[in-house]
């Protein structure tokens, strides 16, 4: 196990390291320096570049570089809010996005479980066929479409929710960002329960319960329904990936100052900049994100552990 | 025993030997060699094409594929608009279309939301535009929203066509190599993989985009980058099923190289978990183009995409929603019927697995 954990985080920090590297190479190949203001003459230039080290070696630069970025010291912005430290802009805007991110999670899972069971206990019924219906077009239909409906509907015409974010009824405006994005992680976790359950039900153990007179909830619950989770986590871990890119349009349309409409207003505005620190951000967290699920998955299931260990 | 038993087995069973005579050792003509047409032998594809047409959904899907595919092609000339024609006259005017106006539906009439309350205008009647019929509306540049949508889903199928095909070659090579080699090629190039996994795609695609020129190519390209790696993980897995088979073993013995082994004897067999992956990625890249597009990364204008047109509407989707409606449809339509293939193609490909 230690063998196997050891060799997970070794592979995530190399993958970290890749990624600045790239990242580095980005900033390099980027058109344009941020000084290149008109007003500047040269000594002044000089000096503004030995103050941000731009003088001296690429090597030197790039370790740097990186120490800067690990110990959260991403520069400043120069377009969106000029000379503000980017981790002071992100500070603000990250627990906000986390927050949507966390309620549409937790939504999906907890809803797309449910129409799973559904699904699976009546299994070639009408509630199975309107489960499979759901998660078909949960699946196939882009998030920012959905919010575009739903604020449209609920925002707009029926006013039940306020259709852009305000900072003040941060609960109420939450909702409608959060079904949107969750409508995708419930379609694929509705899916994968209806699976796994079928595959637990026909199993011998199950057979076994049944004929040893357990029943009911208990039979479902704490015989099934506990095997049946443990395939669904590895699934987690690319959907809540897939929200971070959700989030992006979803927090555009609702007017969120989260991470993502950063992002995108970094994009449109050409701050380099912060696009690259939240690019770094995002990654940093997906493969946080990915060793966790790895690891929870070696140590719920064995064979995976010992099957990685093995090659 | 019965009489007619007994004789039977007599028949049968003759006591003398049988003497060979000369016909038996003639070799048959092919008319004469006789076709089992009872249990007559089903090619693998026959037998799949049964199994897709009785999954409805999935029949359903390749129809609604088909019906944008021949409106992608035909519908930009339908009728005499050009996509990217603006005409400032005639601009927000709401969907009109000859013969059903007189039914009370798309007959130019439009609820605005007022602070009084509702009230319905017609654009045509007020600017006098009797002969004029836009028959999805036309946008704020008074350009056709029918020709725009077929346009866009032109170019968005040509985008998530040719990405997902690019990615199939070189994902399926990629992770046909690294399984027939095993050992150290593996190891190396399963790192790889894992590297560029562990990056976001979302992170690639944009940052791709920044330092190239936004385009129809760039985002191919930045498509490519990103989804082969789900494609060879397939391939690879499906490579170490196959390579201890024995028909690898007998072309192995036969001299055969391992390029002609992966790709002429082993490829063939793997086709079809391919090709629903291919099914399953095609939504991904027109999804990802409609993202980039809502960006502001997409196709520069005045050409247009499904994702561009969608983002275009949102600016005035609350004054003027049907702008936004028929290229969300045609998307949501064209992403929900391919997923619907790719399911019916899994199922049909591998009748053992029950899947949604």
């Amino acid at each position: 196990m230690k063998k196997y954990i050891g060799k997970r985080v070794l592979t995530s920090i190399f993958t970290l390291l890749v990624i600045l590297l790239v990242l580095f190479i980005l900033m390099q190949l980027m058109p344009g320096s941020p000084f290149n203001d008109e007003k500047l003459n040269d000594t002044q230039r000089a000096t503004l570049y030995a103050k941000y080290g731009l003088d001296q070696p690429v090597v030197v630069q790039f370790f740097k570089y990186v120490k800067n970025m690990l110990t959260g010291d991403f520069g400043v912005s120069y377009n969106i809010s000029k000379n503000t430290p980017i981790s002071q802009l992100i500070a603000t805007r990250l627990p906000i996005s986390i927050r949507i991110g966390g309620m549409a999670v937790g939504l999906g899972a907890l809803v797309g479980l449910v129409l799973g069971l559904i699904a699976a206990l009546n299994h070639d019924t009408i509630w199975d066929t309107i489960c499979t219906i759901i998660s078909v077009i949960g699946v196939s239909v882009p998030s920012y479409v959905f919010a575009l409906i739903l604020s449209y509907q609920f925002g707009f015409k029926l006013k039940w929710f306020p259709m852009l974010y305000s900072a003040k009824q941060a609960m109420a405006s939450s909702w409608l960002p959060s079904i949107s994005l969750s409508m995708f992680t419930m379609a694929t976790i509705a899916r994968f329960t209806r699976t796994e359950m079928m595959e637990v039900l026909d199993s011998d153990y199950m057979l076994l319960a049944e004929s040893k007179g357990l029943s009911g909830r208990k039979l479902i619950f704490s015989h099934a329904l506990r095997n049946a989770l443990i395939p669904i986590i590895t699934v987690l871990a690319p959907l809540i990936v897939d929200l971070m890119t959700g989030s992006l349009v979803v927090e555009k349309i609702f007017a969120i100052p989260g991470v993502g409409s950063l992002l995108v207003n970094a994009i449109q505005s050409n701050d380099y900049n912060v696009v690259i620190s939240l690019a770094f951000i995002y990654s940093a967290m997906y493969i946080a994100i990915m060793l966790v699920v790895d690891i929870l998955y070696g140590v719920i299931d064995p064979r995976i552990r010992l099957a990685k260990e093995g090659s | 025993m019965s009489k007619a038993k007994t004789q039977a087995v007599q028949t049968f069973t003759p006591q003398k030997p049988y003497t060979p005579v000369d016909s038996d050792f003639v070799l048959k003509s092919d008319a004469a060699i006789e076709v089992d047409r009872n249990f007559a032998s089903q090619s693998v594809w026959k037998d799949v094409t049964t199994r897709f047409r009785r999954k409805k959904s999935g029949v359903v899907g390749l129809w609604i594929v088909f019906i944008i595919i021949f409106f992608a092609i035909i519908g930009p000339h339908m009728n005499g608009y050009d996509y990217s024609a603006q005409d400032l006259k005639s601009k927000n005017l709401a969907p009109r279309v000859p013969g059903i106006e007189r039914m009370g539906i798309f007959n130019g009439d439009e609820k605005m939301s007022t602070s009084t309350g509702t009230k319905t205008t017609n654009l045509y009647e007020e600017e006098g535009l009797d002969d004029t019929y836009y028959w999805f509306g036309s946008d704020r540049y008074g350009r056709d929203i029918w020709t725009r949508t077929w346009q866009g889903a032109r170019v968005s199928l040509i985008i998530a066509v040719a990405a997902t095909i690019i990615d199939m070659v070189i994902g399926m090579s990629y992770g046909l190599i690294s399984g027939y080699f095993g050992g150290k090629v593996d190891m190396v190039m399963q790192r790889i993989l894992e590297i560029m996994n562990g990056i976001p795609r979302l992170v690639i695609v944009t940052l791709l985009l920044l330092i190239l020129k936004p385009g129809m190519l760039t985002i191919i390209f930045a498509l490519m980058l990103t989804e082969w790696v789900g494609m060879s993980r397939i391939a690879r897995a499906e490579m170490l099923k196959l390579k201890e088979q024995e028909f690898v073993l007998a072309s192995k013995t036969l001299g055969a190289r391992p390029f002609h082994i992966i790709f002429a004897e082993i490829l063939p067999n793997i086709i079809g978990p391919i090709i629903t992956q291919v099914m399953f990625s095609i939504p991904t890249a027109i999804f990802t183009e409609a993202f980039l597009s809502f960006v502001g990364l997409g196709i520069p204008v005045p050409q247009c995409s499904l994702g561009s047109l969608i983002s275009d509407g949102y600016n005035s989707f609350t004054t003027h929603p049907y702008q936004i409606v028929a290229p969300i449809v045609v998307m949501a339509l064209l992403m929900l019927s391919f997923n619907l293939i790719g399911d019916g193609l899994r199922e049909a490909l591998d009748p053992k697995m029950k899947e949604m």
